[in-house]
């Protein structure tokens, strides 16, 4: 992206000459395209990412995401502590859905050992995931929205998600870094109460979603910032390896959570406990940021109807399978990928026998999600961009590791 | 510098009153009580610092007491207290604190800025703002300048405010100024149309461009003939001039220069200290003074039943004008409260849409309101005369 | 290039009556909503004079049930992050402690060291705030006391004066036989002589 620097006044060689004798020197005003380093300190990127935009006035030209500002070699690190150890680092590069994390590298890890999971821990386990996934959702719609320059939302939506938080606190005593799924299991049991409490927070969620609805996602301003804008097409989306609430935005009805089932997803979806929300176009055009943002916002509705057909079923029980102190892996690999808010999370795991993984690779849905913003980007306004950045919710954890 | 702009308004305004033919309360005061020993062409200019001083202090009042009104607003729209601590009570002193933490600031000007006009910018945004206040009474006899297109200059001098930004951006040398600067520019020059047609509304059914004038043309009624009562139109130029102000005064859904998630912070990316207070001081007095403007034209300025019965009462001059002036205060106070909310609810519009509203919507609204209005106003004639 | 600025294309007129009734009607509604917010109590708490409540389960500073712990190393084992470490010399069966400290620099709180514990003596407690003015007081030192309890002093002396005393007891035996086995056929000579 190097500029061509040209004169900004150039003159034409050869004056025109005008009917009256006189001569007319004819006068060519250049502009460049300005290159802005978006971040990596900006309040869009949401995060430490870089976006080198290149802009004709207030039209974005070029843009080019750099990543790796946050590069924490998680996936080394999985390769030199052992099988449970590596833990609490999956915590660390999705933050805001940890749950989700802990489940994957849990299930990847299970898919090895062969191991069967107690009925109670794979409830457990789902009612945490879709609580992630609602406290996640929460936070993509509260940032976009401060995006866009409406910070009350955001409050809002915070003030959910600090209820949420009140409930992962009590269940295993974290607030971000939960490492409460464990392989095998889960570490602990539902403290007494906390089922109600989860039960009372669906009830209540319900009147503060619509609230969320009518105050921004229906506003004529928000309507007007994000439909037809950042438009993803069904073959753009297929083509980037999308995933998540970005191919579903898109019009592509698929989620890893019923196509390729794990846990209970397949029953649930079965008695029809939730339904698969997928990008309409209702206000624009199928695959705009506003469809985007409003697959997010209607699953946070489906995981709450997930986590009544949970608390509905949930039976008592042993939390943990068989499984040793100190675990010893049999030989072999292992994929498994699991619908994470932001997309497929995959897990990669290579067991030579020993305490440690041989190599531990994981798949980030933001990092695969971010690529297509270089498609997307050029032609918008830059309030567009900012806006297209926000509707892709990258956690840049994720994308660097 | 901050004081060189002020200090030209201040000899304006005492010119301005040095040629008015009376009617201010301070110079009669000051003529009834002052010795023979002094001078005539004393009494003018004293009485122009006098009242110069007194409105430096009001607007520096009511913009400590907005910031912190602001705080509590945004704090309670968004289920929070806002700021508790400093002062006690609900954390009163929070703008005092603030304004000592600003002023103790390292004063910080960047390598590559252009030194003269990054420090200039500031004071001429602020130097403007309380330029434009020179025009506006404060009660029916307490003004510093009566002027017959009173109206009119408070719309020039708001609008010079946009050269102070311009300035601020350009010379800042960063990108994300430059772009605030420009998006300021656009926006205002964009606005100034709409904000002045719907303006043009009241005017012609007042018939004059005096605040005063315009203000006492609202005392029928019981004090209750407010322009927005007497002319179908009033009330949708009322809408439009709200929707104007809050683009001319940069405030959300239009903080268009400043988008805090887009630009960064706009033409004010590189300010810090006391000289980006200046700019924060410009935009909560552009805010009052947008509401005393809204409040005189359309909500019936100094009038109320209160101070028509204070009147009928025959109450003391100076009870009648303090009656008056807390009047104009609350109803511009609740402009301010009103503009706040709007702000902590809506989201950022985009800067072809701010074109799009103001040229596309406002513009021929406005219009649509300014002819529906002259029409009326005719027809009245017409048929009651 | 492909611009996607909707508000370049014409509006009609229909579009455009619409879009004020929107922008109107949409705004006054979320002004609705956050109008009622700012007439209700808020949801915060004033966090210094008051606090939540902290749950039981919360993973805050460690805290060490010293008179259990046995050295075991299971929990610095278990670490991700080898911040926990810990010494003590061992005396028979009582320890000598000497160190165990936590490295909060490094300490992500995951609560792994707790759960390997034979002897369930290492917690995780509710305070969260740990503020120091230099880097290296993040390293906490765990232990209530260092050396030996009191309890275990007693404990140890008894054992010594009971080793001692069997000591003692082997060497006169031990003595005695040898005295028998010198003087042939004389009775044995207990030693309290006092």
């Amino acid at each position: 992206m190097a500029t061509e620097h040209k004169p900004s006044i150039t003159f034409h060689p050869e004056p025109r000459n005008l009917p009256g004798g006189e001569r007319e020197y004819m006068m060519d005003v250049s502009t460049s395209d300005l290159e802005v380093n978006m971040g990596p300190q900006h309040p869009a990127t949401h995060g430490v990412m870089k976006i080198l935009i290149r802009t004709d006035g207030e039209l974005v030209t070029a843009a080019q995401p750099h990543l790796g500002f946050l590069h924490r070699c998680a996936e080394k690190i999985g390769e030199n502590v052992e099988w449970l150890q590596y833990l609490p680092y999956t915590d660390r590069y999705d933050y805001l859905a940890s749950m989700n994390n802990n489940l994957g590298y849990s299930m990847a890890v299970e898919k090895l050992l062969d191991v069967e999971i107690p009925q109670r821990a794979v409830m457990l386990r789902m009612i945490c995931v879709e609580l992630n996934r609602i406290a996640s959702a929460l936070v993509a719609f509260g940032t976009y929205g401060l995006d866009l320059g409406a910070i009350t939302p955001f409050l809002y939506a915070f003030r959910e998600r600090e209820w949420l938080l009140m409930i992962f606190e009590k269940i295993c005593g974290a607030r971000l870094t939960y490492s409460y799924l464990r392989i095998g299991g889960v570490f602990n049991d539902a403290p007494p109460g906390w089922l109600e409490e989860v039960s009372h927070f669906c009830d209540v969620f319900e009147e503060k979603w619509q609230e969320y609805y009518d105050l921004l996602m229906v506003n004529h301003i928000f309507v007007k910032r994000t439909a037809d804008i950042g438009v993803i097409t069904k073959e753009q989306a297929l083509d980037f390896g999308l995933t998540g609430p970005m191919l579903r935005g898109s019009g592509v009805d698929f989620d890893l959570r019923r196509d390729v089932p794990y846990l209970r997803y397949k029953e649930a979806y079965d008695a029809g406990a939730w339904k698969v929300p997928v990008g309409s176009g209702e206000k624009g055009t199928v695959g705009d940021c506003w469809d985007r943002i409003f697959v997010r916002v209607q699953e946070m509705m489906e995981s709450l109807s997930l986590v009544r057909w949970c608390l509905e079923n949930i039976e008592e029980g042993p939390i943990i399978g068989d499984i040793a102190k100190t675990l010893k892996v049999p030989p072999g690999e292992a994929y498994v990928g699991i619908e994470n808010p932001r997309g497929e999370l995959g897990h990669y795991a290579v067991s030579d026998g020993g305490k440690v993984a041989v190599r531990c690779r994981v798949r980030g849905p933001s990092f695969c999600n971010l690529a297509i913003l270089e498609d997307i980007m050029p032609g918008t306004l830059l309030g567009d961009a900012v806006a297209i950045i926000g509707s892709t919710d990258v956690v840049i954890g994720e994308t660097d590791r | 510098m901050a004081a060189l702009p002020i200090a030209l308004n201040a000899a304006q305004a005492a010119l301005e009153v040095a040629s008015s033919e009376g009617g201010n309360l301070t110079l009669d005061l000051l003529k009834q009580y002052a010795p023979e020993s002094v001078p005539a062409w004393i009494l003018p200019l004293t009485a122009a610092a006098v009242s110069v001083g007194i409105v430096v202090a009001v607007i520096a009042l009511l913009a400590l007491t907005s910031v912190w009104l602001e705080r509590k607003v945004s704090g309670h729209i968004q289920c929070r207290y806002g700021p508790m601590y400093a002062g006690g009570w609900h954390g009163w002193a929070q703008s005092i604190a603030d304004g000592i933490k600003l002023l103790m600031k390292e004063d910080m000007i960047p390598l590559g800025a252009d030194r003269a006009l990054f420090v200039i910018a500031p004071a001429l945004v602020l130097g403007a703002i309380f330029g434009a206040f020179v025009a506006m009474p404060l009660s029916p006899d307490f003004f510093f300048a009566d002027l017959h297109l009173g109206a009119f200059f408070i719309l020039g001098m708001s609008s010079l405010t946009t050269i102070g930004v311009v300035m601020a951006g350009w010379a800042s040398n960063s990108k994300w100024s430059l772009y605030g600067a420009m998006r300021e520019a656009a926006q205002v020059v964009a606005y100034e149309i709409p904000l002045g047609l719907s303006l043009m509304v009241p005017l012609i059914v007042a018939g004059t461009f005096n605040l005063l004038d315009a203000s006492a043309g609202q005392s029928d009624w019981w004090g209750m003939g407010w322009y927005i009562f007497k002319n179908p139109f009033v009330l949708p130029a009322g809408l439009l001039f709200f929707v104007s102000s809050l683009a001319e005064t940069k405030r959300a859904p239009f903080d268009l220069p400043e988008a805090e998630s887009e630009l960064v912070a706009g033409f004010l990316t590189e300010y810090s200290g006391i000289r980006w207070s200046f700019f924060f001081m410009e935009e909560y007095a552009a805010m009052y003074l947008m509401s005393l403007m809204a409040a005189v034209f359309f909500l019936g300025g100094f009038e109320s039943p209160f101070l028509h019965f204070a009147k009928a009462a025959e109450l003391p001059v100076i009870v009648c004008n303090l009656i008056a002036a807390v009047t104009l205060i609350t109803k511009s106070m609740i402009g301010v409260i009103v503009m706040m909310w709007v702000r902590w609810t809506l989201p950022r519009v985009r800067i072809d849409q701010v074109m799009t509203m103001g040229y596309k919507y406002l513009t021929p609204l406005a219009l649509l309101c300014v002819l529906g209005a002259a029409l009326w106003e005719a027809g009245k004639v017409l048929i009651f005369e | 290039m492909k611009t996607t600025i909707s508000a370049r294309e014409l509006t009609t007129p229909r579009e455009w009556v619409q879009n004020v009734w929107d922008g109107l009607f949409t705004t006054l509604a979320g002004m609705r909503i956050t109008g009622r917010y700012l007439l209700r109590k808020p949801i915060t708490i004033q966090y210094p004079d008051e606090r939540m409540p902290i749950p039981d389960r919360y993973r805050g500073i460690h805290y060490l049930e010293q008179e259990k712990c046995i050295n075991c190393l299971a929990c610095a084992r278990a670490c991700p992050i080898d911040c926990i470490e810990m010494d003590a010399i061992r005396h028979g069966k009582e320890l000598e402690w000497v160190s165990f400290s936590v490295d909060y620099q490094k300490c992500m709180f995951c609560e792994l060291c707790v759960y390997p514990c034979p002897k369930d003596c290492i917690h995780m407690g509710t305070e969260f705030a740990f503020v120091t003015e230099d880097r290296s007081e993040l390293k906490h030192d765990l232990l209530s006391f260092k050396g030996m309890s009191r309890d275990a002093r007693v404990r140890k002396k008894e054992a010594e004066e009971k080793k001692a005393a069997k000591a003692a007891a082997k060497e006169a035996k031990a003595a005695a036989k040898e005295a028998q086995a010198a003087s042939g056929d004389q009775p044995k000579e207990e030693g309290d002589d006092g």
